[in-house]
C-alpha cells in the first residue's frame, strides 16, 4: 500500500494563529463564528483526510494536519461577562489557519 | 455563505435540560450508518452525510431530529449514488409497513395488550 504523503505539521503547541476566512462552499467545519478571531494551538491531533474532500465522496488524500486551537471566550464572544478564564478549544484544519500576525496576548 | 447549520453565536433562548430517551430506531438509524461509512464499503462517508443534510434546506433541517436528519440524508446519498431509486425504496417501505402492521395485528390478538 502507497504511503500517503505527509505535508509538515507548520504549527506546534504554544503557537499563536489566526483563522482564516477561506469562503468555501460545501460542508466546512469550521464555524463562522472563529473566522479571522486568533488562538494558541494546544495540540497537534495528527494528519486525516480532509472533511471538504470526503463530503464529496473523494477519499484519495492528502491527508492534512488537525490542530486543537484554543480561543478565550471573551476574545470570540462581545460583551462576555462570565469567568474571564473561559476558553474554547476546537479542532481547526491546517489550511484554515495562518500565523497570527502579532502577539498582543 | 454561512449554512443554516452554522448557528454558534446566535441566540436560542433557554436550553432544555432533559434527558432524552435513546429510540430503538435511532440506533438502528446509527448502526445503518456505521456499516455504509465503514472501511470496507465506503458506502456513504459521515462527511457526506453531513453534507447532505446541510444542504437539503432549511425546512427539513428545521422539522426533522438529529437521527430523522441523517435518515433522510442516506435516503437522499443513497438515492443519488443509484443503490436505489425512490421507487424502489417506497415500495420497500410499503411491504415492510404492511409486515409490521399484519405483525402488530397478530400481537394484539395474541396477547391483547395493545
Amino acid at each position: 500500500m502507497a504511503t500517503r504523503e505527509r505535508p509538515v505539521a507548520r504549527f506546534a503547541p504554544g503557537d499563536r494563529v489566526t483563522v482564516l476566512e477561506l469562503g468555501k462552499a460545501g460542508h466546512i467545519r469550521t464555524p463562522h463564528y472563529v473566522r479571522h478571531h486568533s488562538g494558541e494551538v494546544v495540540q497537534f491531533c495528527g494528519h486525516f483526510l480532509n472533511p471538504e474532500d470526503l463530503s464529496v465522496g473523494c477519499t484519495g488524500g492528502p491527508v492534512i494536519p488537525l490542530y486543537r486551537v484554543q480561543f478565550r471566550m471573551d476574545d470570540l464572544w462581545p460583551g462576555y461577562d462570565r469567568h474571564p478564564g473561559d476558553v474554547l478549544v476546537i479542532e481547526i484544519y491546517d489550511h484554515w489557519l495562518a500565523p497570527a500576525a502579532t502577539a498582543t496576548h | 455563505m454561512k449554512g443554516y447549520h452554522d448557528i454558534g453565536g446566535q441566540s436560542a433562548g433557554e436550553i432544555p435540560k432533559v434527558e432524552l430517551p435513546w429510540m430503538h430506531w435511532e440506533k438502528q438509524v446509527e448502526a445503518i450508518r456505521n456499516l455504509l461509512g465503514d472501511s470496507t464499503r465506503r458506502v456513504i462517508s459521515l462527511d457526506e452525510l453531513r453534507l447532505g443534510f446541510e444542504s437539503f434546506g432549511i425546512e427539513k433541517y428545521s422539522k426533522y431530529s438529529f437521527y430523522r436528519r441523517r435518515l433522510e440524508a442516506m435516503i437522499d446519498t443513497l438515492e443519488h449514488k443509484g443503490v436505489f431509486t425512490r421507487e424502489e425504496f417506497e415500495a420497500e417501505v410499503a411491504q415492510a409497513r404492511a409486515r409490521w402492521d399484519a405483525c402488530a395485528t397478530t400481537s394484539e390478538v395474541g396477547h391483547g395488550d395493545a
